[in-house]
């Protein structure tokens, strides 16, 4: 035996093993991408470099012997120095996109590809279970959501991005009609948390910390739960019966909840801070934005979220024949639809800039104009005009774009001189919404009247009292934001009960570069959107205007799909490396050295573009198999991976063993699934025994939901069988 | 009478075979004419050495075949003024006079096509010696008293690695002779089996004999192929004299040849890459423990000397080690040849003791730069050496000496640039070389190089940044530190030493987006001067884009949004009032 040292730690090795070998065997971790047992070292990876005293080189621990009395230190910042411009040099010629855009723009970053994969393959359960990691009430979001995914969705550059939020809202319903999904719960954790507010963000925390095991109480100032997701949207975009479905199964998970108690008068932050554990704040935004525009305390002038708030409560407030609603966004827009149902002859809406700038959903703003509202684009009120304390007309000022301002809207001005007067009944002013800052006065709030909540941990002034949603920090966004915020505030509430520090730094991911992406061999296919009720009927009614996708129509939809995120992401190596360190490849930006390229064969996929030239499949394939299916090609920068003379994989000796899939640390090589949509997803590999020709033989078989995705040949005697993975999966007791 | 025809790939690209073939049809006998192989003054090419009965010497320089009638009338009648406008100045008699030549000895002498011409100049009677008066051990210790350190580059010891061969367990062991010179502007090996082939046999049959080899491989690369035509030839009448085969000189050791021809990847001529390559697997480097002389050549104990190297190896066991070591500095021992190009007088083949200084090869052999503009700097070692500036310009021919400066001996190519050079252009040359060369196998090699030449690349277009020259630095370090072979470890050593000695010339490119040595296209313009202009309109009919406008005897312009900057303009200018900005 041999003795050394590494780390500070003694150890023993026998003699001729390498320090790899020995750090490993001693529970110490050194990084490697090129190495694997079944092949001969190769040493081109370069990351299992360490430091020996007395040796003036970095060595290469995959092939450097250990010897008596040797000091090894494998982090030393000369060793993590070397690594990390080794990762970095990597990651900037490795062209994959490790999480789809949809995803990563997502607030809540749900796994949109993987939902909407697994819709494509009419595994509609799954699907719903992946989308509630995330958002507890996925039917409603799906409805109400202005789905930023959407944005992001590639397939805009084909032609029209896929219908992200329909097909959530699809698989939700789906799993509303049948025996509802309920999650595992962890076992009872003894700890007690309060969130103060039922709406999204307060219910998704709630969902997750009741998850995780801890018991959780929502206090909701309101009759029901729900927050604005009730009270601020519409019945004909949302169902308030879909809602408390969704409701249900929250509490189902052992939420309790507790309306009609208000913060402030009957308990204080301080008083359940007192009882709980921790105390989430989640109270929302519920004051209209004032336009501080003269008039605006005349008599039919009124909030836009008040106003939907009375419709909703059944007492709306007297709007009269003609309506103006100020403002552009999608509360705006539910304003002016509501005006519509209510009976209102002439709905106008207010806005300062061009259809081209409003926030709001285009398809909110045609299904409104659908429904007979009057666009008046490029106006501002000037005045809300009245008598005896009553409006009866607004003044308007024409306005012209001219320069973009900071959020690259071109800003509008007034044309000098220029105004329009309209008659009205009511003005609705649905230009924002705020925090009533008394119900908080407990907490410290920033200049802009908002909760100051850390934006990592969601940390308040008061120990143990979190807060999230509208009410912090930039003030009132959409639901998906507050749902996002509650996920990752419920892991920090989770640290802080179990006492536990956070990783807050952001791993490392690996995105291509949007302008290199080529789109042209994709074939147009048009986005699908459920049917609606005819707009001569849906102005007259509160009824769902949404009809929901069909099963068929929900499918194609989502095998639109282009599948932009890595399907190994689950299992790179590669990814696993490059988080190791905090590494900066935008450093190093510069050519591809392949360019993004499809080979297939009946299991096996290919896309050089994502290959990092650790040789192991080429190495594996002629060492271990004797095949020579593939082999190195060129020199330099460029050198590539591939058949001999460029061939595509089906024409060469490969036997479909997947032993070079195996064995790729990233997305080059992947072994394709039994779904039929190909989809990244976290699958559970386990080895298990076959029998062939009266030899018992090893194979991994992974299982999603499950189900069987992949069996895939893992020793000599079913790499050698040419069995094909349908036969292995047969042989599967 | 004789007359000797210098034929090395340099003498017959110049056109000495065109002259060889003249003289046959004149009245010279033809058995008087005979070729020998590079003598070593490439830029006075095609040589023709007149020995007379006495073996006086009269060398003819430049000579074309239509010298061929009056060279025949100098033989016949001795009178030297029909040859005399070609004789050698006595200057250029200095180029060889000046240097001390071992591993050349017999280069541009003997006939490298004949063994005879070899046995004569006293050829293999170091071999016989060590065959028949010494042990492999006693060969092993003169190499040792030698000093002789490995040429191709590194400069191991070269006996150490002979005696690791010896001692490694084995029954079966190759010899392997690197002759895969691929550094831009070397060509010394070349010169040597072209025109010594004899030597390289004799050096490695002594070396085999010494580390126990029966095996003898010369690895050459391809576009050689008149160096492998002579290697051929010397085989197969060493083979026909008993000089290669069994039981050599009736001693019992035995030993076959074998010729590979590299298909002309540098990075062959690193070790382990170049025994995958004999192998017939893509050359890439192996990694290193466990090391050739454990496992080579087919996984057997193997040992990889560089041409020149071998080119010693008889001179030191005829003259004893001790002669060698006689020369040179405390730890670089014997000459060291170079091939000395660029912007140079006198470009060739140098041989040198160690211990002379830089200066001495470019001033005092090669009669320093051959432009009007002042030495700035010399690339020493090729894309994996580095640059040293004109106040090193006495550093001292030694291993050490050289690598204090950054640069490496290297194999002994030796670029020699002017004020006119641009250094960041320079480095992004060499980078270029090695980034295309790179085999691809290591990160930091083969992504690391092209980032660098990204770099260099954008930084010669006025597209450099802040902080570029600290990223490059870094970048240099790391590839250093973690590419897997010498390739890699060396390729940033001329951006190194580039930006090392002319620092200001990156930040030039970078911060005023200017190239001082007016090298760089895209941060050049051609200006014409008014005051010189003599409007004779030569430039503007020399413009191949029609850039240049004016009327004759009146000043002409330049249209710099038109302009190519090719540069015509300023070349064809005779009133250098055309300038470069």
């Amino acid at each position: 035996m041999i003795h050394l040292t590494i780390n500070g730690k003694a150890i023993e090795a026998p003699e001729g093993s390498t320090i790899l070998e020995a750090a490993r065997a001693n529970g110490i971790d050194i990084p490697t991408l090129c190495y694997d047992k079944a092949v001969e070292i190769y040493g081109a990876c370069g990351l299992c470099v360490v430091e020996a005293e007395g040796i003036p080189k970095l060595l290469r621990s995959c092939s450097a012997k250990v010897s008596e009395g040797m000091v090894v230190n494998t982090e030393s910042d000369r060793v993590v120095r070397s690594r990390k411009v080794a990762m970095e040099l990597l990651m900037s010629a490795h062209d994959g996109d490790c999480i789809a855009p949809c995803q990563l723009n997502c607030p809540a970053r749900t796994d949109c590809q993987g939902y909407v994969g697994l819709i494509a393959n009419g595994e509609y359960d799954a699907a719903l279970k992946l989308i509630k990691n995330k958002i507890p009430l996925p039917a409603s979001i799906g409805r109400v959501c202005p789905h930023p995914c959407e944005k992001a969705c590639r397939r805009k550059n084909v032609e029209e991005p896929i219908n992200i939020a329909q097909l959530k809202a699809f698989a939700a319903d789906m799993d509303l009609k049948s025996d509802s999904y309920l999650p595992l719960k962890k076992a009872p954790s003894g700890k007690k948390v309060a969130i103060i507010g039922g709406g999204p963000a307060g219910l998704t925390a709630a969902y997750h910390l009741s998850v995780l095991g801890h018991e959780v109480t929502v206090y909701d100032m309101m009759e029901k739960m729900g927050g604005m997701l009730r009270y601020g949207i519409p019945q004909y975009r949302l169902p308030k019966e879909v809602l408390d479905q969704e409701i249900n199964i929250i509490e189902k998970t052992g939420v309790k909840m507790k309306n009609n108690v208000k913060l402030g008068k009957d308990f204080t932050i301080e008083s359940l801070r007192k009882e709980y554990d921790a105390v989430i704040v989640a109270v929302g935004a519920w004051k209209s934005s004032s336009m501080r525009t003269p008039g605006e305390e005349l008599e039919g002038v009124y909030g836009g979220i008040d106003f939907l708030r009375s419709v909703i409560k059944g007492a709306p407030y007297d709007i009269g024949e003609r309506v103006a609603v100020c403002g552009g966004g999608n509360t705006a827009m539910d304003a002016c639809r509501t005006a519509v149902r209510l009976g209102a002859k002439e709905v106008y809406i207010i806005y300062r800039r061009t259809r081209n700038e409003m926030p709001a959903d285009a398809l909110e703003i045609e299904e409104a104009e659908e429904e007979g509202v009057i666009y008046k684009f490029l106006t501002n009120p000037l005045s809300f005009n009245g008598e005896n304390g009553k409006l009866s007309s607004v003044t308007l000022q024409i306005m012209e774009l001219g320069e973009p301002d900071s959020s690259g809207r071109r800003r509008p001005v007034p044309v000098e001189g220029k105004t329009e007067e309209i008659p009205v009944d009511s003005v609705i002013l649905a230009i924002g919404q705020k925090l009533v800052t008394s119900d908080v006065s407990e907490l410290a709030l920033n200049d802009r009247g908002n909760i100051i909540a850390d934006p990592d941990f969601f940390t308040t002034n008061i120990e143990g009292v979190f807060a999230i949603g509208d009410a912090t920090n930039r003030g009132a966004s959409i639901a998906i934001e507050a749902i996002g915020e509650a996920d990752r505030c419920t892991k920090a509430v989770d640290a802080y009960l179990n006492g536990i520090e956070l990783e807050t730094r952001i791993p490392y991911i690996s995105k291509r570069d949007e302008s290199t992406i080529d789109y042209s061999d994709r074939e147009k296919k048009p986005r699908f959107t459920p049917k609606v009720l005819p707009a001569d009927v849906r102005n007259k009614s509160f009824d769902e205007v949404s009809l929901g996708f069909t099963e068929e129509e929900a499918k194609a939809e989502a095998s639109r799909c282009l599948e932009c995120g890595c399907r190994e992401y689950y299992k790179c190596k590669l990814l696993n490396v490059a988080q190791r360190y905090e590494i900066h490849p935008e450093r190093f930006k510069g050519e591809m050295p392949q360019k993004y390229s499809h080979d297939e064969n009946a299991f096996i996929e290919r896309n050089t573009a994502k290959c990092i030239l650790c040789g192991l499949c080429v190495r594996s394939c002629r060492e271990v198999m004797d095949i020579h299916a593939i082999g190195l090609m060129g020199r330099g920068f460029k050198t590539d991976i591939s058949p001999a003379f460029s061939l595509p994989l089906d024409q060469t000796k490969c036997n479909n063993c997947g032993l070079c899939v195996s064995l790729c640390p990233t997305g080059a090589l992947t072994e394709k699934s039994k779904l039929s949509k190909q989809v990244p997803l976290d699958e559970q590999y386990t080895e298990e025994f076959v029998e062939i020709d009266g030899k018992k033989s090893s194979v991994m078989v992974s299982r999603y939901n499950g189900k069987i995705l992949r069996v895939i040949p893992n020793d000599e005697i079913s790499r050698n069988a040419n069995l094909s993975r349908d036969e292995l999966e047969a042989l599967l007791k | 009478m004789r007359i000797v025809i210098g034929q090395g790939s340099c003498g017959i690209a110049a056109g000495a075979e065109k002259v060889r073939k003249a003289l046959l049809t004149t009245d010279i006998p033809c058995e008087d004419i005979s070729i020998t192989g590079c003598i070593g003054m490439c830029y006075l090419e095609p040589i023709v050495d007149i020995y007379d009965d006495d073996e006086k010497l009269t060398r003819l320089v430049k000579v074309s075949e239509n010298d061929a009638q009056k060279i025949a009338e100098f033989v016949r009648t001795g009178s030297e003024d029909a040859v005399k406008e070609l004789f050698v100045s006595e200057e250029d008699k200095e180029f060889l006079s000046k240097q001390t030549r071992i591993a050349l000895r017999n280069c541009g002498i003997i006939n490298p096509e004949k063994i005879d011409a070899y046995i004569e100049a006293g050829g293999y009677q170091a071999l016989r010696k060590a065959l028949t008066q010494m042990t492999p051990e006693e060969v092993i210790e003169v190499i040792k008293t030698s000093g002789l350190a490995g040429r191709g580059g590194a400069g191991f010891p070269t006996w150490f690695k002979w005696n690791a061969a010896r001692q490694a367990q084995g029954e079966e062991k190759y010899l392997i002779c690197n002759a895969d010179e691929g550094d831009p502007g070397a060509f010394m090996d070349r010169a040597v089996i072209e025109s010594d082939p004899h030597n390289l046999i004799e050096g490695m049959l002594i070396g085999a004999y010494a580390i126990g080899a029966a095996h003898a491989v010369v690895y050459v690369r391809a576009e050689y192929p008149l160096a492998i035509k002579r290697l051929k030839n010397a085989i197969e009448q060493a083979k026909e004299q008993g000089i290669i085969g069994e039981n050599i000189f009736g001693s019992g050791f035995s030993c076959d040849f074998m010729i590979k021809a590299g298909a002309g990847a540098f990075v062959c001529g690193e070790e382990t890459a170049l025994i995958e390559s004999l192998e017939g697997h893509r050359g890439m480097p192996r990694l290193k423990p466990p090391f050739p002389a454990q496992s080579g050549f087919w996984r057997k104990p193997s040992n990889i000397n560089n041409v020149e190297t071998f080119a010693n190896v008889a001179w030191i066991l005829n003259n004893g080690g001790e002669a060698f070591a006689s020369m040179g500095t405390e730890g670089s021992k014997g000459t060291k040849v170079f091939a000395v190009t660029g912007k140079i007088k006198r470009s060739g083949l140098v041989e040198i003791p160690m211990g002379k200084t830089l200066r001495d090869v470019i001033y005092g052999i090669c009669g320093g730069v051959k432009t009007d503009k002042d030495f700035k700097a010399v690339q020493m070692g090729g894309p994996s050496g580095g640059c040293i500036p004109k106040s090193l310009i006495d550093t001292v021919i030694d291993y050490k000496a050289l690598g204090a400066t950054g640069a490496i001996m290297g194999s002994g190519g030796m670029v020699v640039m002017d004020e006119s050079t641009c250094m960041v252009g320079m480095a992004k040359f060499f980078l270029d070389f090695t980034a295309k060369e790179s085999c691809g196998k290591c990160i930091h090699c083969r992504i690391g190089t092209k980032r660098m030449l990204e770099m260099l690349d954008r930084i010669t277009k006025g597209e450099g940044k802040e902080g570029d020259i600290e990223l490059l630095e870094e970048l240099c370090y790391s590839i250093k530190d973690g590419a897997l072979c010498g390739l890699g470890q060396t390729a940033p050593n001329p951006v190194l030493t580039t930006i090392k000695y002319f620092r200001d010339e990156y930040e030039a490119h970078i911060k005023d987006k200017k190239c001082p040595a007016g090298e760089c296209s895209d941060l050049i313009e051609y200006k014409i001067i008014p005051e010189r202009c003599k409007g004779c309109t030569l430039c503007s009919k020399n413009c191949p884009v029609g850039a240049i406008s004016g009327t004759v005897k009146n000043p002409h312009t330049i249209d710099t949004d038109k302009c190519i900057k090719c540069g015509k303009c300023y070349t064809v200018c005779r009133f250098g009032a055309v300038v470069k900005e």
